[in-house]
């Protein structure tokens, strides 16, 4: 188990410090950020200035080896239009992205797994085509339609809060996150509800299900416990990742709601090319999700002995 | 590849061997000796072809694509007007003979619009896809295939790539890039490729000790031969579902970069970008088609080709039929 442990951490380390050369190389590629361009003209001195300042002037490699040296202790340097501190920003953002991810996760799964359950024990039933045609519709929809719908008609409404708010208006979190939240899990309880039904009718069609009801077992006790038990391996695979891509920070939903989380500071970072800022939530973004997988497969290996040996 | 259909030999036939995709591989010739049904033949495509057209979604679903796909080709020849043309004189106009789905907000025939955002979609949804195939199916064959170093490396570029958040990634790479059709299909590709590549990979780790190949390694195919030939074929129908599924994630995630304002250029009817420009309007009396047009535009066409990928895999594997 150690080793499995050991190999898996030193992969995610590869991994992420991969992905963060990458993500270094592309925002590279944007550009020169203290360059004249347009109406903007930056005398070159300060420009120049400005270079050093972001230690800009440096060949690119080594730039990288600095910013994973500072990125290892906690800093994240500072940003490019107001130079603040990214870490700082960072840690404003995350805690509201983390909530947003649970509350969706656990709508997500609520929603998917009685869905998928129901249409797969209710099997060609009104409730089994109901279930699978909203759940492909809710594939098929993008995601920013379901959030603008949702933005226009529900927010301001009972307890939803309206969009955009004003500075005044003070609300508490759970109220903020149930909207986007709801958007976010729209989508993913329907790929949950689709797992579920497809896993759980193969289940039923298994020996120990038969089983179980020759000895007598109650519908409730073979499909709660016997049945749904054993249909959890699939869906349990795809929150995990599921989570993995929420804590990254949902772009699309939490600019449309503008919600102050990791997605909405990446959004508003990408207008204006503000680099520190990118890099920083894209390490992030894969910190979380390379985290995340590597405890999913870490539990896995924990569940099934099978895994650990191959 | 097989000759999977037996006598008969109809153009349906013909047609069924042109268009399955999934070849049954040298063990399944079994089914090319089977008693002929008919003249509606048998062997392994005939009864894969005969389940995916008696599955009534998965027809339903190939009668959108193939409009679509129609549509797409001929669509700026049909269309009552130029889709760029703004016409600020007459903006915001309700659907009516003349425009039917009414003008939007720069004056566009909004039908129009939809029409050629249709173009755009298929356009980059079925190249993103053959690119995403041909990089996943190469790598993952590849890794599967020869196995140990060459394994590991491929697996680890999966991670890394796997690990970057897609629609950030793709932003990225867009604005790195410049704008346009090109680079969006160059992002959607840098970040689509790696389940293609893992599903092969699977599939051919699997098939890799088949008798068959063993068979054919016997009388001195080489390894080339063997992967294009035998293990291939055998290894690309689920690979194909799934890309099949994932025209509509990529067409949904190129709305998705237009929407935000990123990608094809602004003055482009682009469902993403229509959407985008009625949001003002959503609470709008009268004013739900200009968003809800392009919307059902995009949820169409993802259903449609979720529809016939579906069919593909129940009529692959019965088995698997009711399956997610």
């Amino acid at each position: 188990m150690a080793r499995f442990i050991t190999r898996r951490l030193v992969q995610a380390v590869l991994v992420i410090l991969a992905a963060t050369f990458l993500i270094f190389l592309a925002t590279f590629a944007l550009g020169d950020p203290f360059a004249s361009s347009g109406e903007k003209a930056v005398p070159p001195d300060i420009a120049q200035a400005n270079r050093e300042k972001f230690g800009l002037d440096k060949p690119l490699p080594l730039q990288y080896l600095i910013y994973v040296g500072n990125m290892v202790r906690g800093d994240f340097g500072i940003d490019y239009d107001q130079h603040r501190p990214v870490s700082q920003l960072l840690e404003a953002a995350v805690p509201n992205t983390v909530r947003l991810a649970i509350v969706a996760i656990i709508i997500d799964i609520l929603i998917g797994v009685i869905a998928g359950v129901i249409a797969a024990v209710k099997r060609y039933s009104f409730w089994d085509v109901l279930v699978t045609v909203i759940a492909t519709l809710a594939i098929g929809i993008p995601v920013f339609v379901i959030g603008v719908v949702l933005v226009a008609n529900v927010s301001g409404w009972g307890p939803f809060p309206s969009v955009p708010r004003s500075f005044t208006v003070q609300v508490p979190w759970y109220q903020e996150v149930l909207l986007p939240a709801f958007t976010l899990a729209i989508i993913d309880a329907a790929f949950i509800a689709r797992l579920m039904r497809g896993s759980m009718l193969e289940v039923l069609r298994a020996d120990y299900i038969r089983t179980a009801r020759a000895k007598g077992l109650s519908e409730r006790t073979v499909i709660g416990k016997h049945a749904m038990r054993n249909s959890m391996i699939p869906v349990v695979t795809y929150v995990g990742v599921s989570l993995g891509v929420l804590f990254g920070g949902a772009i699309i939903t939490e600019t449309i709601f503008q919600y102050n989380g990791v997605g909405y500071l990446l959004s508003r970072a990408i207008v204006n090319s503000n680099a520190p800022i990118i890099i920083a939530v894209v390490v992030f973004s894969v910190v979380a999700y390379v985290l995340i997988s590597m405890l999913v497969d870490i539990l896995y290996a924990f569940l099934d002995p099978r895994i650990r040996l191959s | 590849m097989t000759t999977p259909t037996s006598a008969g030999g109809s153009p349906a036939d013909a047609d069924a061997t042109g268009s399955a995709m999934v070849l049954p591989g040298p063990d399944a010739a079994a089914g090319g000796t089977a008693v002929p049904l008919g003249s509606r033949g048998s062997g392994q495509f005939a009864d894969i072809r005969r389940r995916f057209v008696r599955n009534r979604l998965a027809m339903v679903g190939l009668a959108i694509v193939t409009v679509l796909i129609v549509l797409a080709i001929i669509g700026p020849y049909v269309t009552p007007y130029n889709a760029f043309e703004q016409n600020l004189a007459n903006t915001l106009q309700p659907p009516s003979a003349d425009h039917w789905f009414g003008t939007d907000v720069l004056g566009r025939d909004l039908f129009s619009g939809i029409v050629y955002g249709c173009r755009l979609a298929i356009l980059v949804g079925l190249l993103t896809v053959a690119f995403s195939l041909l990089i996943g199916l190469t790598l993952g064959a590849v890794a599967g295939f020869k196995g140990g170093a060459w394994d590991g490396i491929i697996a680890r570029f999966i991670d890394v790539f796997l690990a970057f958040p897609p629609l950030v990634g793709a932003i990225v790479i867009v604005r790195a890039v410049g704008g346009g059709v090109t680079p969006v299909i160059v992002a959607l590709v840098a970040l689509g490729w790696m389940t293609t590549a893992r599903l092969t990979r699977g599939q051919v780790l699997a098939l890799r000790e088949a008798e068959y190949v063993e068979a054919a390694r016997s009388i001195g195919a080489d390894n080339r031969r063997i992967v294009m030939r035998h293990v291939l074929p055998n290894a690309i129908a689920p690979v194909l579902v799934y890309a099949f599924t994932n025209i509509g994630v990529v067409i949904v995630a190129m709305a998705s970069l237009s929407y935000l304002g990123i990608g094809v250029p602004p003055d482009v009817p682009e469902w993403g970008r229509l959407i985008s420009q009625a949001t003002p309007f959503l609470r709008v009396e009268g004013k739900a088609h200009l968003w809800l047009a392009p919307a059902l535009a995009i949820a169409i066409t993802t259903l449609g080709f979720a529809f016939v990928a579906d069919g593909m895999r129940d009529s692959l594997d019965p088995k698997l039929r009711g399956g997610n």
